[in-house]
């Protein structure tokens, strides 16, 4: 496989948490490069791999810059300026949508801020990638009308459309079933290669498919005697050559990894 | 229909639902009709005087004039209710927000002299007794929902790049605007009870109360169940008409509601 690591796009830089004495998240440092493969428009799935309740979500919204961290700094684009929100999308885990707008409705939305197309045109943007991800035939339904992985798939795509670069998903195996999981593993797969530097940022405690899907994983746990979460590995899945691969859970080598992970969450 | 009657969250058919109303009904009738004599009469002369005040202009004249009065203390309490509530999201008005939603404790009875001090007619006064008595009501309804709007949805706004303007037009006022229709709803009935109340209080332009209030002064106790019976219904058509129209305005607040 022939890619490369370009420049910088996210970094967090020392963020740590704390609520009076008790300390959430402590340390935490990654980065994430721009990754290019000849011929191919290739963004990248990042995994944040932690057992329930070690602060992901806490993680996930400073990513997000919804919320500061106590310490350290959270650093985004080619020009590594601090994460402002609204500037990384967010798909939270009961997929929040605007229940009195139709699915349409709840797309155009997020075309708002795009100045160059007219409303003639956002309109046929919409058609197009509703027609691309299944959803054409719910475009006049409400948010309530829907099922929960229909309403996530309207969630993760009225993000895609805002013009984020990076997405963050929160807990996106949560609650679906497995014919379910695969249409958003498929899913998360199409919404990565819209753009050369789309980054999707995967929170989750579902091991198997977080790897399944993304190119670098970050795994956050506790250390012994230590207060807090942190990052406490890291594997480079397309050094290890298990990313982009459609069939990678039939690898018996990855699935001897996926086991291995179980005990370091 | 029997089994699910008396279980915890069961569920009956419209048919069936009917079905038991009637039932209760006649049941209620009944025991009215055999607990009744003396002094109380009973369901057939309640039924009878109705009718007779249904079909004198006067009841007409009187019901024309509550319904006026209502709609427009309905009207001017929504206005003020709602700019007092989306206010209350500048922090410089807060206070005021507050201030009004404990009003609620204040008793009016305490405060005609005041209001007739500051009105000059009887028509202002009731009006002002009417917004007086409802506006704490209401804002405090509307607060309460504001408070439990998830705060997810604000997130989402964010993400949207909407600034702190558009996302109060987006999640407060176009997304709760069904809500509003619900709260006016629930708040009609305070308002359409307390109508009875301020008519009381200056009688030249009548209205239901003024009639409820004449026949009670009179001990005409057949006319006094009839009106009271006839504002019931009156009530309940309205509530039944607001609910229409919450449903027919807003669609999808139809989904969110569970079946009884």
């Amino acid at each position: 496989m022939t890619y490369q690591k370009n420049e910088l796009i996210l970094k967090a830089e020392n963020v740590s948490l704390q609520y009076g004495d008790k300390v959430i998240l402590r340390d935490i440092n990654f980065e994430l490069h721009n990754i290019t493969r000849p011929e191919v428009t290739q963004g990248q799935v990042v995994s944040l791999i932690g057992r329930s309740g070690i602060g992901k979500t806490q993680l996930f919204k400073i990513l997000a810059g919804l919320n500061q961290p106590t310490t350290g700094v959270v650093k985004i684009g080619v020009d590594m300026h601090k994460v402002q929100e609204g500037e990384v999308g967010v798909v939270s885990q009961n997929y929040i949508l605007f229940n009195h707008r139709s699915i349409r409705q709840n797309l155009l939305i997020a075309l708002e801020r795009d100045k160059k197309n007219t409303d003639q045109q956002k309109k046929e943007i919409v058609d197009d990638y509703a027609d691309k991800f299944n959803l054409k035939e719910h475009l006049d339904k409400y948010p309530m009308q829907l099922s929960g992985g229909q309403r996530q798939r309207v969630s993760i795509l009225q993000q895609a459309l805002t013009g984020n670069q990076f997405i963050l998903l929160d807990e996106p195996f949560s609650g679906l079933d497995v014919l379910v999981i695969d249409k958003v593993v498929e899913l998360l797969l199409k919404i990565s290669t819209i753009h050369e530097l789309s980054t999707l940022i995967v929170v989750s405690h579902d091991i198997e498919n977080s790897l399944a899907i993304s190119d670098t994983v970050f795994i956050l746990a506790n250390q012994p005697g230590k207060q807090g979460a942190t990052i406490t590995e890291k594997l480079d899945l397309i050094d290890m050559g298990f990313a982009w691969d459609p069939h990678i859970r039939e690898n018996s080598q990855f699935q001897d990894l996926v086991k291995q992970m179980k005990f370091k969450i | 229909m029997m089994n699910n009657i008396f279980k915890p969250f069961g569920v009956l058919s419209n048919r069936n639902m009917l079905i038991l109303i009637f039932v209760q009904i006649v049941l209620a009738l009944i025991i009215w009709q055999l607990s009744g004599g003396g002094l109380i009469p009973g369901p057939g002369k309640v039924g009878a005087r109705a009718l007779q005040i249904i079909n004198s202009r006067d009841f007409w004249d009187n019901f024309m004039s509550s319904l006026m009065l209502t709609l427009k203390g309905m009207s001017i309490a929504l206005v003020l209710s709602l700019v007092i509530s989306y206010l209350s999201l500048l922090p410089f008005f807060r206070p005021l927000a507050k201030f009004v939603i404990k009003c609620r404790y204040l008793t009016l009875t305490g405060l005609i002299f005041l209001f007739t001090f500051l009105t000059t007619d009887g028509s202002q006064l009731k009006l002002g007794l009417l917004l007086f008595g409802i506006v704490p009501f209401f804002v405090t309804s509307f607060l309460s929902i504001i408070d439990a709007i998830d705060k997810q949805e604000f997130e989402l706004c964010t993400t949207m790049g909407m600034n702190r303007w558009r996302t109060l037009w987006e999640v407060i006022i176009v997304g709760r605007l069904d809500q509003v229709l619900e709260v006016m709803r629930q708040n009609f009935a305070i308002a359409w009870m307390m109508i009875t109340m301020v008519e009381g209080l200056s009688m030249s332009e009548g209205g239901l109360g003024t009639m409820l209030i004449k026949s009670n002064k009179y001990i005409d106790l057949a006319t006094v169940f009839s009106v009271l019976f006839i504002i019931f219904l009156i009530g309940v058509f309205f509530d039944y008409i607001l609910g229409v129209l919450r449903h027919w305005l807003f669609p999808y607040t139809k989904l969110q509601i569970r079946k009884q």
